[in-house]
């Protein structure tokens, strides 16, 4: 059957056609060298290949190992190696045609129209898409349409147009290709010799495939080729891989041409294809684990005519089958639908599915709207490829082509799928194959799975740049205390022992007593605040003693300050000397200012309140300036004061007046402070 | 106005004393400190802002805490130790700092939102809203405030509520450039793509080394089909900041969507070189081998994510693709199982496709 859908265009070059070159070597004595045996062996095998090259109808199967035998004995021939190119063309394996038909270009260039066809149908069967092109249109028609005598090519117009197409065709497709695994089925189902034809279980259990092998029912093999008789095998999936085939055997095998077609969807039927009648098909019956003899399926599917393949439709009312008979054909091989059990004939599936060329290899899916098949035409790239239509309300869709690398430029027949459809099986002659045409099968992977990426984000700034927003409640301003605390403990200054004393708080600038207080009557202790901005006289007293006065004069600015200040009061003895700190004078001078005037009040009364006391006002300097000077101002600031109090009523007996200058001080002159305790004026008790 | 108390105070006693002669002083009252105690809270009150300013926050502390045992009714340095403690994470303390603040001058928007700050820290988020919320009822001019809880919102994926929010911020202060870049998250999130170019546009006008708003812009870009646009956003961020593997795969990611496969590896790589961890980088340089067909390296590739992240569906999936492609089918099956497991039905989708085991088979697309 295989031979029958090789559709051959070419036809047999005149061996004369072969123009010698300068680089070709020729097969003469001077080649080989003076070894005889060689160039005779290569002759032998070089006429026995142009013998079955040159018949009619050309025997290139048979010609082919003679070529190779001589081409291994001279390699350089131009003309021989075009003939192993032009046989390979025309075998099973016609991509390996390229290296011979480049070579013997190489070696004898040529331009003519034959050898760019050839060329341009290896490239393209090859897949060299647009090298083939370029080839195919350096081409022009030969032969007018007819096979000439002399087997020269015969080559339309048509033709190379369809092969221009074929190959844009791949060239499109091959951009694209289709995501599957193509797996060669093994060597438990290939062998060395073509296999082909697979047909499976709806489960896929079960593969039943066509073999050229030996072993089976004839041991000869088929003058066609360098084959043996096509023969049915069947081996099992075992997990993992399939069982080792093995043949049918009778019935079902024969001394002819047996070849596998269909198995019904249960697996119990069996269509098989003899070559009686032009090529009719026959169905066995499943008995037990047996076959049982084909039978044939009757005038309303066979004719004289070759029906090659055949689908039964999944309720097996129906029969899709593919025949070359012309009448209601649309060109070649056109598939048919036929009710079985009916009566009517066979109905061509019309336009949308068959083309002027041929179609074969139906294969109708369970489904029973999918179907399969191979053809030659729609957007082949090249040979028969594999197509799939779906049946939707009595029409068939437009045909899509399988795609690369499913189909190939070369024949890609009889695909059949698993009930899933998700794995095909086909037969295919491509590289790293067990020899010949093998069965492969398909694993669809569906569309591209599309790989996933991740990503993160940094979406809130906020997140990644933190912002210190802390609201902090603002500094407060201190109320600082422009105050002075005068602070101390009052005592009797002979036994030291706390006294209860009155304090009085006077603005020696305003003569006015501002406050008045008490130290604590068992602790002595007091506490006076005097706030800043006042020229302060403290005047400590109590009945019995002597005042003690001090003074804090407290600019406004003044911050605040503690000052402890013990207070001894002294009784009113002879000798005892007070301190008259709230007199005034100014600088450098002997006139009392005005805020001495509470101080002098209190002298005055103090003598009042006691007829009898006297006193010595005393007058002291700091030891700045000089001496005498010092002395002079001291004098007459006591005096100062004796005059205010005698002004003031007190008797001037009573009173002296003495200027110590600096010659008595009270604390070192060193420092400001001391100077400042040295410049005073204090009394002496002279008498009681 | 409290600053001005103890002037006043000491004002009016000193006009009784000049007044009122002659007083009787309580002379045992002599008190240890040569300070009053108002005058001390506030010295000490203003050394810990100092010290807070320094960061030196362990002294603000101890500042805060004199100025309050010298004045507890002390409500602002009540606010600043809440606000030293929420610096030295102690989030509890804060908060009742905060409490305390908030007792002695309820209302204050500043306590409100310091204390919500102290909630957020302590991941107390619905704490935290409410109380930017009440923040923004005593001061709704307070732009961090509508901030600070729009990103709340947004972080529980209420993006619609905190685009509201993020609005209220740009209100308050037109030129608050994070309040405009987290708006155009909300947006990016609620898919106003447009929108969302148009804010971090704004934010980046406002702040240009607002660097994430390039990125972020881009994604925004690859959504509207700006791709040239995104890409040339991604170039300028990594000239600006060549060490982050987060930009480097996402550039990758647009490049990959660009069907610059090799720009797009090149991309990951330099991710992996930054960081050997990140593993995104790991699984997208995966998904662009996929498509280099380099199978094997996809799959090591997609190993090394899963074991940076066991969890990882993304990377079964892809690994499962590598693995159908390497003809390890049951293993590609597993990963794809996996993958759902973990949250991508998908996984089962080409599971059952594939024929896995368990999986009814399905007539794959386009066949």
């Amino acid at each position: 059957m295989i031979r029958a859908f090789t559709r051959s265009v070419l036809l047999l070059g005149s061996l004369a056609a072969a123009t010698a070159h300068a680089q070709s070597v020729e097969f003469t004595k001077e080649k080989f060298g003076g070894d005889k045996d060689a160039l005779k062996d290569a002759l032998r095998e070089l006429r026995a290949g142009d013998d079955a090259y040159a018949a009619d109808p050309a025997n290139y199967g048979a010609a082919l190992p003679h070529f190779l035998q001589a081409q291994q004995l001279n390699p350089d021939n131009a003309a021989l190696n075009s003939k192993i190119g032009d046989c390979y063309l025309h075998s099973g394996t016609k991509a390996l045609a390229l290296p011979y038909l480049q070579r013997a270009q190489a070696l004898a260039p040529a331009d003519d129209s034959r050898t760019h066809y050839l060329l341009g149908r290896a490239l393209h069967l090859n897949a060299k898409w647009a090298e083939a092109i370029k080839e195919y249109q350096r081409a022009t028609p030969m032969g007018g349409g007819k096979r000439a005598a002399d087997g020269a090519l015969t080559l339309t117009a048509d033709d190379l147009a369809r092969r221009l197409r074929e190959c844009r065709n791949g060239q499109e497709l091959q951009k694209h290709p289709v995501r599957v695994f193509v797996d060669n089925a093994g060597p438990e189902v290939n062998s060395t010799f073509s296999d082909y034809g697979p047909v499976v279980s709806a489960d896929e259990a079960t593969l039943l495939f066509t073999s050229r092998r030996p072993g089976g029912p004839n041991a000869k093999k088929d003058p066609d080729g360098d084959s043996y008789y096509e023969d049915i095998y069947q081996t099992a999936w075992q997990g993992k891989r399939w069982r080792p085939a093995a043949s049918l055997g009778a019935p079902v095998d024969t001394e002819g041409h047996d070849a596998t077609v269909a198995l019904a969807p249960d697996g119990q039927r069996l269509l098989v294809y003899d070559d009686e009648n032009g090529g009719d098909l026959n169905e066995s019956n499943l008995k037990g684990a047996a076959w049982g003899k084909p039978l044939h399926l009757g005038n309303r599917v066979n004719t004289r005519y070759h029906e090659s393949s055949a689908s039964y439709s999944p309720d097996g009312r129906y029969l899709y089958f593919v025949s070359d008979k012309p009448e209601g054909g649309r060109g070649g091989r056109d598939i048919y639908k036929i009710e079985l059990e009916g009566k009517g004939p066979a109905e061509n599936l019309g336009a949308a599915i068959n083309t002027p060329y041929g179609e074969e290899g139906v294969f109708m899916m369970p489904d029973g709207r999918t179907m399969y098949f191979s053809s030659e035409g729609h957007n082949s790239m090249g040979g028969y490829d594999i197509f799939k239509s779906t049946l939707t309300n009595g029409q068939w869709s437009a045909p899509e082509n399988l795609g690369w690398p499913i189909n190939t430029p070369d024949d890609d027949v009889f695909f059949v799928t698993s009930a899933s459809g998700r794995h095909g099986y086909y037969s295919s002659d491509r590289p790293g194959g067990q020899g010949g045409k093998d069965i492969y099968r398909v694993t669809f992977l569906g569309p591209e799975k599309a790989p996933v990426l991740s990503e993160e984000s940094q979406l809130l700034a906020s997140r990644l740049a933190p912002v210190a927003q802390t609201l902090l409640s603002p500094p407060v301003a201190v109320a600082t205390a422009r105050v002075t605390i005068l602070k101390g403990t009052v005592t009797d200054d002979a036994t030291h022992q706390p006294l209860e004393a009155t304090i009085d708080l006077v603005d020696n600038k305003l003569n006015q007593v501002i406050a008045t207080f008490h130290s604590n009557a068992t602790s002595g202790k007091y506490l006076v605040s005097l706030p800043s901005g006042t020229n302060y006289g403290i005047v400590v007293r109590q009945e019995g003693y002597l005042f003690h006065s001090e003074n804090f004069d407290l600019p406004a600015e003044a911050a605040y300050a503690e000052v402890i200040k013990d207070v001894p009061l002294k009784k009113l003895e002879v000798g005892v000397v007070i301190v008259l700190n709230n007199i005034f004078f100014d600088t450098g001078k002997a006139i009392l200012r005005p805020e001495s005037t509470a101080e002098l009040e209190r002298l005055q009364k103090l003598l009042t309140d006691q007829p009898t006391l006297r006193l010595e006002m005393a007058g002291h300097t700091d030891n700045v300036g000089k001496p005498a000077a010092n002395q002079d101002l001291s004098q007459r600031r006591a005096q100062a004061v004796v005059t205010y109090l005698t002004q003031h009523g007190v008797a001037a007996a009573r009173l002296a007046a003495a200027g110590y200058g600096d010659t008595r001080p009270v604390a070192p002159n060193a420092t400001k402070a001391g100077r400042q305790l040295n410049r005073r004026t204090e009394f002496k008790v002279t008498g009681k | 106005m409290p600053r001005t108390i103890p002037l006043l105070a000491w004002g009016l006693c000193a006009g009784a004393l000049l007044c009122a002669a002659p007083a009787r002083a309580q002379v045992d009252s002599v008190r240890a400190s040569t300070l009053p105690g108002r005058q001390l809270a506030e010295k000490a009150y203003n050394a810990g802002l100092a010290n807070y300013s320094a960061q030196n926050y362990s002294a603000a502390l101890a500042s805060f805490n004199q100025a309050l045992a010298a004045k507890p009714d002390f409500a602002p340095a009540f606010a600043n130790r809440a606000a030293t403690r929420l610096a030295l994470k102690n989030y509890p303390a804060a908060v009742a700092d905060y409490d305390q603040a908030l007792k002695l001058e309820p209302g204050a928007y500043a306590h409100y939102f310091g204390r919500a700050q102290a909630h957020e820290a302590a991941g107390e988020g619905p704490a935290a809203e409410a109380d930017y919320g009440a923040a923004l009822q005593a001061n709704a001019a307070y732009a961090p405030a509508w901030y600070n809880r729009g990103v709340l919102r947004f972080e529980k994926g209420e993006y619609q509520a905190a685009r509201d929010d993020f609005d209220g911020a740009v209100k308050a202060d037109p030129n608050y450039a994070y309040a405009y870049h987290d708006r155009a998250s909300a947006n990016l999130e609620l898919a106003n793509w447009p929108a969302a170019v148009q804010d971090y546009t704004k934010a980046l006008a406002l702040q240009p080394t607002l660097l994430p708003a390039l990125l972020n812009r881009a994604a925004a870009e690859r959504r509207t089909g700006q791709l040239p646009e995104a890409l040339r956003d991604y170039d300028a961020y990594l000239t600006q900041k060549a060490d982050n593997p987060l930009a480097f795969t996402n550039r990758g990611n647009a490049r990959f969507e660009n069907k610059d496969y090799a720009g797009a590896l090149a991309d990951f790589d330099r991710a992996i070189t930054l960081d050997a961890k990140y593993a995104y980088a790991w699984n997208n340089r995966a998904a662009v081998e996929l498509k280099l067909e380099h199978y094997a390296k996809a799959n090591a590739d997609a190993t090394e994510a899963l074991r940076l992240n066991p969890k990882y569906a993304e990377a079964y999936l892809n690994r499962g693709h590598a693995r159908e492609m390497l003809r390890q089918a049951d293993e590609a099956c597993q990963d794809w199982h996996q993958a759902a497991a973990l949250g991508l039905a998908v996984g089962n989708d080409y599971a059952a496709a594939a024929g896995c085991a368990g999986d009814a088979a399905e007539v794959p697309a386009g066949k």
